[in-house]
């Protein structure tokens, strides 16, 4: 019965080829502590789905407004359950996203593993490496406190320091010359909206990528010479 | 190692899908608050004779607080017990008055009339008066206002 349903299934759809090909290729035979630096990429997958469902959470509270930004923060951390909680892991899977994408991009660096063919999967990763600085810079501002509004500030001059058109910059950046409601909702919807947009194809691109290519093997240790 | 593995991942699924899912269903278990406001000193009600008397409540709505201008009859029989009218008629909700001469509630949408204990005496209304719950704390008159029309006995 159920053999006869997957099989229907399997035939119509061909999720059993997408999983073959998804999760019973060919990994390279790695020994000891190098075998977990294979694992940061995936680590790195995992925090940002942790991420997206805790972000996702927390809009449900949330309002970027600066009347009601920190109050509403605080109430996720004071009155809804869990809400310390789920803010908690939020707030320190930020930081666990630019610690991971750094060493999976130092792993696939200093392995070389960026080399041909993989360079588009190079080039998408190191978007995604932005899209991540991205998301910390907007998601800084949101609690709406005063190292928030501060931090923000400071992002806001380094980017009025462009040449020529720094002034430009930083207004679109921060959205109007002064810091206020409208920079707030602005870095909310990048947050919410255009960031988790590229992001999802860019991974989509690079996960694509890894598959297709494959994993590249560790770099061999040679006796003579090279 | 593929038990560990599998138990190690129950383990955070667990965790992560139980903490996300309390915090989304948290609001099932959300209290109405109880909120009491001061009408003044029972001393300012004279026996048997209605007055209205108009506040301000203020209501906790999540992270904000929100004011909102309200009013109700206030009738005491003795100055110890207290009813408070919700001052909307329970016909169609218009603010009904008291008219002293006649001893009666009118309202002047479909010439409805309650007696003082809220009763209907003539007119269109379902019901008597609604009444908001009321209580004395150290002199002063307290009533909860409840919103929509339900009866708070």
């Amino acid at each position: 019965m159920i053999s006869a349903a997957l099989a229907w299934t399997f035939e119509r759809t061909g999720v059993d080829k997408i999983w073959e090909a998804l999760f019973a290729r060919h990994i390279p035979e790695a020994k000891g502590p190098v075998a977990w630096l294979y694992a940061l990429g995936s680590a790195t997958l995992f925090v940002f789905t942790v991420q997206a469902v805790t972000g996702t959470l927390l809009a449900m509270n949330y309002v970027p407004s600066p009347d009601h930004a920190y109050d509403s923060v605080r109430f996720i951390g004071s009155e809804v359950y869990f809400g310390r909680f789920i803010r908690g892991l939020h707030h320190w899977g930020a930081s666990f996203m630019v610690v991971l994408v750094a060493l999976h991009m130092m792993r696939v660096y200093f392995m070389a593993s960026y080399k041909y063919p993989r360079e588009a999967t190079w080039l998408a990763g190191v978007g995604l490496f932005l899209l991540v600085i991205g998301f910390s810079f907007t998601g800084y501002l949101l609690p709406w406190d005063q190292k928030a509004y501060w931090a923000t500030m400071v992002g806001a001059n380094i980017a009025g320091q462009t040449p020529f058109v720094g002034s430009y910059v930083s207004k679109i950046l921060i959205g109007g010359a002064e810091m206020g409601a409208a920079t707030l909702s602005r870095f909310y919807a990048l947050h919410v909206l255009v960031l988790p947009a590229l992001t999802g194809g860019a991974l989509v691109l690079h996960l694509f990528l890894v598959v297709w290519h494959g994993i590249s093997e560790p770099p061999k240790r040679v006796e003579k010479g090279s | 190692m593929a038990w560990a593995i599998a138990g190690i991942s129950a383990a955070i699924g667990a965790v992560l899908g139980g903490s996300g899912l309390g915090y989304f269903i948290s609001p099932a278990f959300a209290k109405r608050e109880e909120e009491w406001v001061d009408l003044g000193s029972v001393k300012e009600f004279k026996a048997n004779v209605p007055l209205k008397i108009d506040f301000t409540s203020r209501k906790r709505d999540a992270w904000a607080t929100v004011e909102k201008r309200a009013s109700a009859w206030v009738l005491t029989p003795n100055g110890r017990d207290f009813i408070a009218f919700d001052p909307k008629c329970t016909h169609l909700g218009c603010p009904y008055r008291w008219d002293d001469s006649q001893k009666k509630f009118l309202c002047p949408c479909h010439t409805a009339v309650f007696d003082v204990d809220g009763r209907v005496v003539s007119g269109p209304p379902p019901r008597p008066l609604d009444r908001f719950s009321t209580k004395v704390v150290g002199g002063r008159l307290m009533v909860r206002p409840s919103s929509g029309g339900e009866a708070a006995a």
